[in-house]
């Protein structure tokens, strides 16, 4: 790959951190409900004075402040948060991190696979009935929020057939047997969740692929494949898919941002403990550290997906190699 | 304008003509599209149940007025049931219509002023102006601005406190549409200042430039109406989202309980366990609502778009 693409990839992700990192700072600092007058509220003017001494608040906003900001934040150290006195906001983070990394992690999984399989061969039978069916299929999932999805699941597999239970990630209380036990529960828990995340993406990553790959069979490649005698099938697996699956990688690498959201509302319907609900709740308790480390740890990860993405399609394509 | 006279009739009506014209043109390629023509009769049943609520269900019930008891299933008087406080969810549903439509339709406005607004500029000045607006809208494009949104709206709600009222709108309401609209114009944006560019190359701008125009004169009478074919599909396929955004953002709890929209019925119906319960009755109306006003925004959109910018084609 080329030096000055991989560098100028990189210097673009480190200047957009180095952004978030400045409007963290903003939104916290120099807008009304600023730290000093969420913290103070209500106290004595001398107690204050004390707090607003503590954390620094009483030093000018710049350089003062912004420095200690970005050097702590570099360090990792995001503030304590206000509704768990005295824990850091590292640690909420960190515990909430996992439960939703494997959530998503497995329905990106599930959907990329299905998603992708499903457009390709809508787009390949344009016009027929798979691609008329999953084609409408796709549309309705694609303007339904996710956790309508997760409502509907929830309605008729838990509340209704009773197969699944509700909410949580683990039993509440329950002692397992053993490993199996516990890990049988857990998936009992996560197969809704899963199935709501996995519906929501195959719906967008299919007209993603559908789209890519009818753009891609109206080349002259693909004619001149055809031409040759080659059969459908080659042409589709080793002409067409290689150049339709390029952009349709880059669009999900996109994409992670928009999913953020709807994996709030999943978690929040099945309650699953991750960094969607601890979103929720932080946003009703007005938990202002909380929301932002959220806020920093979700917008940083996008930002490396997509400098991930930008590489591999480096890596595959010579051609945006510049 | 002092137009040298072409032909027999006068230039202003034969202008008029070739507008009526190209209108007839594109309503028939419009309705010749069957998905376009069905988005549209949903959008306009819709806008039907958003201008006049009271007329078909009366004014919206509260919790005094309330006409049912709790958690009703659907029967012949509440023909889609109850809420837990007894509130007719038809009633609801068809109040919400309004809210929703309007916080969608003022923040597609914002959404759209900005993102044209950025696009034009960045386009027709170019330079160091257009590499600044650009970084701006590709910080915008990469952000979740979904979780943007979700800190944003506390904040300014914290700034204008949260009984004020904004130009007639309560605060809730007004945040959503504000806190939408500066996180969603990137895309938009985007679209219009690669259009600009190409349309500042054209001649009409060049003798516009040296016919002495000003830079603000150019942009609002020669690059704008060019871009506005662009503008329109853009549009639409905004509200589809500000629809969903709105919803999302009232679900997690940044609706108004006053002025119910329908995102803010799905999260009374979740915080109060209605899916567990089986009050499928409680979500399934203003779900369904969602979900045929989105569909229909993107059907016709994506026709709109297919219809007026033939060779452009968006990639969403």
């Amino acid at each position: 790959m080329g030096g000055r693409y991989l560098a100028r990839k990189l210097l673009q992700a480190i200047i957009t951190i180095a952004f978030i990192i400045l409007l963290n700072f903003l939104l916290f600092r120099l807008m009304p409900g600023s730290p000093d007058r969420v913290l103070a509220r209500n106290l004595p003017l001398d107690v204050r004075q004390v707090l607003l001494e503590r954390w620094g608040l009483d030093r000018p906003v710049f350089p003062d402040q912004f420095v200690a900001y970005v050097g702590a934040t570099l360090q990792g150290d995001l503030g304590e948060s206000f509704k768990f006195q005295g824990v850091s906001v590292t640690d909420v983070l960190a515990e909430r991190i996992w439960p939703t990394l494997v959530l998503f992690g497995l329905g990106e999984m599930i959907a990329i696979v299905i998603g992708l399989a499903l457009g390709a061969y809508s787009g390949w039978k344009r016009g027929g009935p798979v691609d008329y069916v999953g084609n409408g299929i796709s549309l309705v999932l694609y303007s339904m929020p996710y956790f309508v999805i997760g409502m509907i699941l929830l309605i008729v597999f838990s509340g209704g057939l009773g197969w699944f239970p509700t909410s949580g990630m683990l039993e509440m209380g329950a002692t397992y047997g053993s490993f199996v036990d516990q890990l049988l529960d857990f998936l009992s828990h996560l197969a809704l969740p899963l199935t709501t995340v996995a519906i929501g993406l195959i719906g967008q990553y299919s007209i993603l692929m559908r789209a890519s790959i009818i753009e891609t069979l109206g080349e002259d490649y693909i004619t001149t494949a055809r031409a040759k005698g080659l059969t459908e099938g080659y042409v589709l697996r080793r002409h067409a898919l290689p150049n339709a699956m390029l952009p349709a990688v880059t669009l999900v690498a996109i994409n992670l941002g928009y999913v953020i959201a709807g994996a709030i509302t999943v978690e929040l319907v099945f309650g699953w403990p991750g960094l969607g609900t601890l979103t929720v709740e932080a946003l009703n308790s007005r938990d202002y550290p909380v929301l932002q480390g959220v806020f920093l740890l979700l917008s940083i990860s996008v930002v490396l997906a997509n400098l991930a993405a930008d590489l591999v399609y480096g890596l595959l394509d010579p051609r945006v190699r510049t | 304008m002092t137009a040298a006279s072409v032909s027999s009739a006068d230039p202003r009506r034969q202008r008029f003509r070739l507008r009526i014209r190209s209108a007839r043109d594109f309503a028939g390629r419009f309705a010749r599209r069957p998905d376009a023509v069905i988005g549209l009769a949903i959008l306009v049943v819709f806008c039907i149940l958003a201008l006049i609520p009271s007329l078909l269900v009366g004014p919206l019930e509260t919790a005094t007025t309330a006409s049912g008891s709790a958690l009703q299933a659907p029967d012949a008087i509440h023909v889609l049931g109850t809420d837990d406080l007894g509130r007719d969810i038809l009633n609801l549903t068809i109040h919400g219509t309004r809210i929703s439509m309007m916080i969608g339709l003022l923040a597609t406005l914002v959404t759209i002023v900005i993102g044209t607004s950025f696009g034009i500029i960045a386009g027709y000045v170019g330079g160091a102006v257009d590499a600044i607006l650009m970084r701006i809208t590709d910080f915008f494009l990469v952000l979740p601005t979904f979780v943007l949104a979700l800190i944003l709206a506390p904040i300014v709600l914290d700034l204008i406190g949260s009984d004020a009222l904004v130009f007639g709108i309560r605060a809730n309401l007004f945040v959503t549409v504000i806190v939408i609209g500066v996180t969603s114009w990137a895309s938009t944006a985007r679209i219009i200042r690669s259009q600009a560019l190409s349309v500042r190359e054209r001649m009409f701008v060049d003798r516009a430039r040296v016919i002495g125009g000003s830079r603000l004169h150019i942009m609002r009478r020669h690059i704008l109406p060019n871009v506005v074919n662009l503008i329109v599909a853009n549009t639409v396929l905004t509200f589809a989202g500000a629809v969903l955004t709105e919803t999302t953002l009232a679900f997690v709890g940044l609706g108004d309980p006053f002025d119910p929209s329908w995102g803010q019925i799905l999260n009374a119906a979740e915080s109060r366990g209605a899916p567990g319960l089986g009050a499928w009755w409680f979500f399934a109306p203003p779900a369904a609502c969602v979900v045929f006003v989105v569909l229909a925004f993107t059907l016709v959109g994506g026709a709109l778009d297919d219809v007026l910018n033939p060779r452009a084609r968006l990639r969403r």
